[in-house]
């Protein structure tokens, strides 16, 4: 079902964790949540739950209002960070629960936890209590319990960040394919920028408790709308240097970059991403720097160079070899480039 | 590693998950000690029942048939001869120490649970509120004779809307903490102190030595250790499981039913074990509140050290059976008290 945020907020005393969210989450739609540690992204999860009160603001889902409905009215399903599992129930007591609540009939109750289980691969494991399964399993049954009555809306507490890196590589796919099959609207929080952009149909970027963009995962890549969101997204990181515009020219500590048609500031915040620069011997290239280290990881070399004290990432190929310290140029591809505000950190069209 | 010395063979683990020689043998000897310690004093009463006076006089022997010939003579007065005397005040342990402990662990651990998961934000101004309506009250009823149910719903109304309108701007206000440091606070004074007060509100309202007077003292005694200890328990239970059972439709109770009484079963076990142990023992409480209908075993126990001198023999037979139910009830719980019930609930 379709999810609204409608100028939500959200204040402890006199601190506001979530200052004015506006969302519109699509039927269907898989929208992730983005955010450091303490962001207000679980929080505003936690509202849509029921589990914590709305302070400012309207929460529909589908066409009710239901920012003062109990938690158990709102039709969510959640999968907590920890599982959240009964300790003392058995994987099909666990699943079943929702519906037991319901009062559903013994039979159908049955037919539902097995057809839950088996979305899950867990029809094995029914009469097992939660301490006899691993890590991954547990993380199933919770996700089984929370499809297994069919609920309007998913909610998703950061659900992979305590598996281990490869299992969580194979939970994510699952998680995918099982959202487009089921086809019910999901709101995923997590603070790991892979996630989002594998699994989100639309990613919402937030920053202290303030919605800072919300698009596509290319689009979010491609045209971040703050310089908070480019530093957030991509690994490695967008590299940002501070500079000024003037005669169509970015000029930087050591260097300039041509742009066309910009109006001239004092200072800008030039950003360019690792891929769409290049580094080219120091006479030709656009900057100067110095090469501080270099990481070979396989497919790719990840050169570490410095401009003045700023340090600026390029990657290159796996075959690149120069020794720290040496003197090389970087070129920057104007196209790729992004300016943002220095004091406000918006982005800076032509 | 085949010529070891004698001191290595003897002083050195031979592996790593076995100890060394002479630790072992250490062990198992303060282990044996200790258990004669605490078992001797046991298996002397149970022998002393079945002694004559005459052969508890002679000094100690200690083993039947050999030292002393055994004799039920003890039994038979405590149960044949005093029959009705014995089996009354039995009766009335059981009934008030189960009574009083069942009442005291429901309403102790809902007050615990409610102190963990609930912020109560008490402002010190209603407190402050309520004591001077009630002495207010106390003094009209006692001053001026008013009728007290007239004068208690006025109070009443008056802290009511005393509460809901300058009560609200009062600062400060107490927290969880605070109430429960009242709570255990009931259990600092000695109960001695307490003793003659409610000696004096029982007499009045003339409930002195029946059943009702020593449940709800003791369930008033006992409730403090309940919330204390049940309080941990139920802080130790995540609450993600709480909140996940409330998105998944289940309600307060239905949770507290569920999910968090199911998790704390073993924390139960061991408090219900703990205050009917406290209920089934206490003295001084029952030696004010009752005297003769609903007298408790503790008192019939010391009765035996009366002017003939401590009739050691009939007391043995006392504790004795005194004993027994409180074994068969720790070894029927013992099960319940069982560690890791929690593993599973979340990542860990």
């Amino acid at each position: 079902m379709r999810v609204q945020l409608k100028d939500i907020r959200k204040s402890y005393g006199s601190l506001e964790v979530v200052k004015g969210l506006n969302l519109d989450i699509a039927e269907g739609e898989f929208l992730v949540l983005l955010g450091e540690s303490g962001c207000g992204k679980s929080t505003a999860l936690r509202m849509i739950a029921g589990l914590e009160t709305i302070t400012e603001g309207t929460l529909m889902i589908g066409d009710r209002d239901v920012t003062e409905v109990l938690p158990k009215y709102r039709n969510v399903a959640m999968v907590f960070q920890s599982y959240a599992l009964y300790p003392h129930m058995t994987v099909a007591e666990n699943i079943g629960y929702p519906l037991k609540l319901q009062k559903t009939p013994k039979e159908e109750l049955k037919r539902a936890v097995l057809a839950a289980a088996a979305k899950v691969h867990l029809e094995d494991y029914l009469e097992r209590m939660p301490r006899q399964l691993s890590g991954g399993q547990r993380q199933r049954v919770a996700l089984a319990r929370a499809m297994v009555r069919t609920p309007s809306v998913f909610l998703m507490d950061e659900p992979l960040s305590n598996l281990d890196a490869k299992l969580r590589g194979v939970m994510r796919a699952e998680l995918k394919r099982l959202q487009a099959e089921l086809g019910t609207t999901t709101v995923y929080v997590t603070h790991d920028q892979i996630e989002a952009m594998t699994l989100a149909h639309r990613v919402a970027v937030m920053d202290a408790g303030v919605l800072q963009q919300v698009a596509p995962p290319k689009e979010i890549y491609d045209n971040p709308a703050t310089r908070f969101v480019a530093r957030f997204i991509g690994s490695p990181a967008m590299n940002i240097v501070t500079g000024g515009i003037a005669d169509g020219k970015v000029t930087v500590q050591d260097g300039e970059v041509p742009l066309g048609g910009i109006t001239p500031r004092d200072r800008v915040s030039f950003g360019f991403r690792p891929e769409d620069s290049d580094l080219v011997s120091p006479e030709k290239g656009m900057l100067k720097a110095r090469i501080f280290s270099t990481e070979m990881t396989g497919n790719e070399t990840i050169v570490t160079c410095e401009i003045g004290t700023d340090h600026v990432v390029v990657r290159m190929d796996k075959d690149f070899d120069m020794a720290p310290d040496e003197w090389v140029g970087i070129d920057v591809n104007p196209e790729k480039a992004r300016l943002f505000d220095y004091d406000s950190g918006e982005r800076v069209r032509a | 590693m085949k010529d070891r010395s004698l001191f290595q063979r003897l002083f050195e683990p031979p592996s790593l998950t076995e100890m060394a020689p002479a630790s072992r043998i250490l062990t198992y000897a303060i282990l044996i000690l200790w258990a004669i310690v605490v078992l001797f004093p046991l298996y002397w009463v149970f022998i002393t029942s079945f002694k004559l006076p005459f052969q508890v006089n002679d000094g100690p022997d200690f083993l039947p048939f050999l030292d002393f010939e055994p004799s039920a003579h003890a039994w038979r007065y405590i149960f044949v001869e005093l029959g009705n005397d014995t089996l009354r005040p039995y009766m009335n342990s059981v009934i008030i120490a189960l009574t009083s402990t069942v009442l005291a662990v429901t309403i102790g651990s809902l007050a615990a649970y409610a102190l963990v998961r609930i912020q109560y934000n008490v402002k010190i101004g209603t407190i402050a509120g309520f004591i001077v309506l009630l002495g207010a009250t106390v003094y009209a009823v006692t001053q001026f004779g008013t009728p007290w149910h007239v004068t208690a719903a006025i109070a009443l109304a008056l802290f009511f809307f005393f509460a809901t309108s300058f009560g609200r701007h009062f600062r400060r206000s107490l927290g969880n903490n605070d109430i429960l440091f009242w709570i255990i606070s009931n259990r600092i004074l000695p109960p001695v102190v307490a003793v003659l007060p409610i000696y004096l509100m029982f007499q009045r309202v003339g409930l002195l030595d029946t059943h009702v007077a020593m449940i709800a003292t003791y369930m008033a005694v006992n409730l403090p250790i309940v919330v204390w200890l049940m309080r941990d328990f139920f802080a130790g239970i995540p609450i993600d499981l709480e909140e996940s059972a409330e998105i998944d439709g289940a309600s307060r109770i239905r949770i507290f039913a569920t999910i968090v009484l199911p998790l704390a079963r073993p924390g139960l076990a061991a408090t219900f074990l703990l205050v009917l142990i406290l209920a089934w023992n206490e003295y001084l409480l029952a030696l004010f509140i009752s005297t003769a209908d609903a007298q408790t075993m503790p008192l019939l126990v010391a009765a035996q050290n009366a002017t003939r001198g401590p009739q050691w023999w009939y007391m043995s037979v006392l504790i004795v059976i005194m004993i027994a139910p409180i074994i068969a009830m720790t070894i029927l719980l013992q099960k319940h008290i069982a560690r890791g019930l929690m593993v599973g609930a979340v990542k860990g």
